[in-house]
């Protein structure tokens, strides 16, 4: 069965529930109660967003969400904005060491946390665009959107790890 | 119920405590509270979930009142709805409520809590079902108690109650690791010290005869005493130079037995470490630790048992003779000392990270080449030459451009050190030399020329101890990956020594398991097969099937709940003793780079030949065998290179025969071969499987034509569970599955005949 990839203006979505939204094309055909959920998480951010049912069953793909219209954009951004939490690190305030375990301080658009990180190696990532990617000992995730536009105090904390 | 303390996961703020505690009424009571760190609104904030034995509590500053209150008694379902980074408890109301069916959030938070929620939301679902109050509170402090198996110091895991925290031992108990290392060679390592000290005591004779032959020899022109000088001189740096040369030996000798103690050790480490630990560290960076990192910590232990003390003789024995010669200009040359040692201190802040980040590219680098030479096949196929030889340039340049800038560091400290040093030596040279020259000081040409000679040697371990910080910080660097492997908890096996005698009864009783808490992989999975019963497990891909074998396996033994054989929990049975009693047969089984022979005898080594080739034939393997060339002495590649995907499942079957085990595994062994191959090996599994307890994995249904009673996995839960007669007549997942795949297979059968014909 060929998958149906939305593009543009064919479908306008509407907001259901905290993370559900329903379809609707323009020849009537409505689909309730679909999740959107990113294919690519980590490297693409608005495009290919897949619209998943109550039972997990695929029923289309959004190939860019810039694409849709507006109302339509806003209401897949807030539900994808709900069901995906990485807070985006803006300052790292305080960094210790223990036992090789690193605690950071940091402030994100989230408000301020307190995180701890295991393994230095395997749990700081950075990418080639400047991105970096944290996971702490609970496996919650956190992006550091660019690391070069970090504060001085930032990046002489962040210096070793990148 | 009366309990004695609250549970809770962290200490509940004073004004949050007070607001729960006031809304409790006569008859109930606090059960446990959990302290969350995310609002409704996706902030960070301080929340909290409390539960009474009759109604739960929210907390959330972004509620309207702060706080909202709900009846056990009106939740119809409480779920955990995980996201990504976060989770949600939804509740849904039975009816009557007025809100009947009505869905709600009621709490938010991020995955430190997640396991707590997912406790809390069955609590109040099987209270709201009328289930025991003690019963559940059991659950409940069970779990609490679980997730308090951390670290009082740095709030880390650990393995078992009670047990030491890797993390928070001194550093002189990290020390006293490396030292075990260099115990057995203190013998060798005290008889190269001695010999250091006698060398560095003859390093200092000729800088005073040197003196002498100026101040008294050459002005006297006593030529007798000159060769009598000279030949003590040569004498000198015979012994020097000979007791040198034994010393590197034998310090070599002793530091490559170091070396290669301390690889064997992280190298048996590495296999005892459980799955999770190989899930979160490439291939490639545990193999740089074994190779790289061990060598560095070798050089350093070296140098630390050796050169350390030597150095600090020599510095010693240079200052004493410098101040007997002239006090003043000793004081004169220790000038640049403390600009050395500063500089040594600011140098060793400034170059560890550097020496990270070194460590962090050629990690890189080398899980490039851990993953794409074995893998030379698979790149040459899809030509993708080019592409890898991009990547592996990129991660290599990314090496070079941080190990320059880490160079420039490295080399300019030096020549500073070396500038002052020379400073220091012009000083000496100015103020010595006027006082020759003028007579005063007390000072000869014979012992400025000696005092010169020292002084350049008095820098050599100055230089030394500025320079240790450095290797110091890239032993630390080292150690702390070492460590790493050597620290990390084993696959748990509490119980060596239990080895009961297992006749095949397996039961999972309310397993739940999830990777890395962000989505559950097994949920609530209840399941009891019989001794010498052949149970079928079927599902799509991904549903968790082969997460149930791996957990059955102990390769994951983070789940929760129990897994029993024969009414014994298989983490209270000998971990090695379990495994040998399990035959596992991989859906694509890697051969060893050894013989067709040792590959199947590798879980029995001691075999007699005629046991080997038994489990050959068993496995249908001994014909083809016996075809090749060398038969059973047939050399196989890393991946079996030379045998077809069914000759090597024939191998791996007779490895399993051979270990004639109690229980037998087979994960999806027919996927990857054709029908007539499928026949040879279905043969050969039917025999081995007779009597013995066999789980089975399998795509292909008609693997599992025999099988007792089949199970379907779906979004890892059990959704079925039965005879195939009893699936068959339910017409759900499994009668689905059937007709699917009959389908599938006449159309493979019709394809196979037109091809044959």
């Amino acid at each position: 069965m060929a998958r149906l990839y939305i593009d543009g203006d064919e479908a306008r979505f509407t907001k259901k529930d905290i993370c559900l939204v329903d379809m609707e094309f323009y020849d009537g055909r409505k689909i309730e109660d679909l999740e959107p959920r990113r294919l690519f998480p980590v490297s693409g951010l608005m495009k290919y967003i897949s619209l998943l049912d109550l039972d997990g069953k695929e029923h289309a793909i959004i190939r860019n969400v810039d694409s849709l219209m507006p109302e339509s954009k806003e209401v897949i951004l807030q539900s994808l904005n709900e069901y995906y939490l990485i807070p985006k690190i803006t300052a790292i305030v305080d960094c210790s060491e223990k036992y090789g375990i690193l605690k950071w301080t940091v402030d994100t658009d989230r408000g301020r946390q307190s995180l701890r990180i295991r393994n230095r190696f395997s749990d700081i990532k950075v990418l080639y665009d400047g991105r970096i990617l944290v996971r702490d000992s609970n496996d919650n995730r956190y992006e550091i959107p660019d690391y070069r536009k970090l504060d001085k105090k930032s990046l002489f904390f962040l210096n070793s790890e990148i | 119920m009366e309990i004695e303390t609250v549970l809770t996961n962290k200490e509940v703020p004073e004004n949050i405590r007070a607001k729960f505690e006031e809304n409790v009424e006569e008859g109930d009571q606090l059960l446990f509270i959990i302290v969350g760190d995310l609002t409704l609104k996706s902030k960070y904030g301080v929340t909290s979930l409390a539960v009474t034995e009759k109604k739960f509590m929210v907390y959330d500053p972004t509620l309207e009142g702060e706080l909202e209150i709900y009846n056990h008694s009106d939740v119809l379902e409480a779920k955990v709805k995980r996201m990504y980074g976060n989770a949600r408890l939804n509740i849904i109301f039975k009816d009557g409520e007025g809100k009947a069916g009505e869905k709600k959030d009621v709490f938010r938070f991020t995955y430190s809590v997640a396991t707590l929620c997912d406790m809390a939301a069955l609590f109040i679902e099987n209270i709201s079902a009328g289930k025991k109050l003690e019963e559940e509170y059991d659950v409940v402090h069970a779990t609490y108690e679980k997730m308090m198996n951390v670290c009082p110091k740095c709030g880390r895991t650990l393995v078992r109650q009670g047990a030491e925290c890797i993390n928070c031992q001194s550093k002189s108990k990290i020390a006293g690791k490396l030292i075990k290392y260099i115990k057995p060679e203190t013998k060798v390592l005290v008889i190269c010290l001695f010999l250091s000290i006698v060398t560095t005591a003859m390093a200092l004779v000729p800088p005073y005869i040197t003196g002498t032959l100026v101040d008294t020899v050459l002005p006297n022109k006593d030529r007798d005493s000159l060769m009598w000088i000279v030949a003590a001189l040569f004498g000198t740096y015979i012994l020097q130079f000979g007791i040198g040369a034994i010393r590197s030996y034998m310090l070599r000798i002793s530091g490559d037995r170091i070396v290669a103690s301390l690889r064997n050790d992280v190298y048996r480490k590495s296999q005892s470490l459980p799955m999770k630990f190989y899930d979160k560290t490439s291939t490639g960076s545990v193999i740089n630790r074994i190779s790289g990192d061990t060598a560095t910590l070798q050089s350093f232990m070296l140098r630390i048992s050796q050169e350390v003390v030597v150095q600090f003789f020599m510095l010693i024995g240079i200052v004493v003779i410098m101040f007997i010669l002239n006090w003043r200009l000793t004081l004169l040359s220790l000038i640049p000392v403390p600009i050395v040692v500063v500089g040594a201190k600011i140098f060793g802040r400034k170059i560890l990270p550097f020496y990270r980040k070194i460590w962090r590219r050629w990690a890189g680098v080398s899980s490039v080449l851990t993953d794409t030479i074995p893998c030379v096949k698979v790149i040459k196929s899809f030509a993708g030459e080019n592409r890898t030889v991009e990547k592996f340039e990129r991660y290599n340049d990314e090496w070079l451009k941080v190990d320059i800038s880490a160079a420039k560091i490295a080399t300019a400290f030096p020549q500073v050190v070396s500038f002052f040093v020379t400073c220091g030596s012009l000083l000496i040279w100015s103020v010595g030399g006027s006082w020759v020259l003028s007579g005063t000081g007390g000072l000869t040409t014979g012992l400025l020329v000696s005092f010169i000679s020292y002084a350049s040697m008095f820098y050599g371990p100055v230089n030394f101890f500025a320079y240790l910080n450095d290797s110091y910080q890239q032993a630390l660097s080292a150690a702390e990956k070492v460590l790493d492997i050597l620290d990390a908890e084993d696959e748990p096996d509490f119980n060596k020594g239990n080895c009961p005698p297992i006749k095949g009864k397996i039961e999972f009783r309310n397993v739940n398991f999830s990777f890395d808490r962000t989505k559950k992989v097994l949920s609530d999975v209840n399941l009891v097969f019989q001794p010498g019963e052949i149970v079928g497990i079927v599902g799509t891909t991904g549903s968790g099937k082969s997460t149930l074998i791996n957990l059955f396996m102990r390769f994951y033994d983070n789940y929760e709940g129990e897994i029993l054989v024969d009414d014994v929990n298989i983490r209270d049975i000998d971990l090695q003793y379990f495994r040998s009693q399990i035959g596992f047969v991989q859906q694509d089984p890697m051969m060893f780079s050894d013989t067709i022979y040792n590959n199947i005898a590798y879980g029995k080594p001691d075999a007699h030949v005629e046991e080997v080739i038994h489990a050959a034939e068993i496995a249908n393997a001994h014909e083809f065998i016996a075809r090749q060339p060398d038969a059973y002495d047939s050399m196989l590649g890393e991946r079996g290179i030379g045998l077809s995907g069914g000759e090597r499942q024939r191998v791996s079957i007779a490895r399993a025969v051979l270990k004639n085990p109690s229980l037998l595994i087979f994960d999806e062994a027919t996927a990857a071969v054709d029908s007539e191959t499928e026949h040879l090996i279905q043969e050969a599994i039917e025999r081995l499987i007779s009597g013995r307890t066999t789980l089975m994995i399998a795509h292909r249904l008609s693997t599992l034509r025999k099988a007792d009673r089949i199970i379907v996995v779906d979004k890892g839960e059990i959704i079925e569970n039965g005879s195939p007669e009893e699936l068959m007549a339910m017409k759900g997942k499994y009668y689905k599955l059937v007709q699917i795949q009959t389908m599938a297979d006449q159309v493979k059968k019709s394809k196979e005949e037109e091809n044959f014909e």
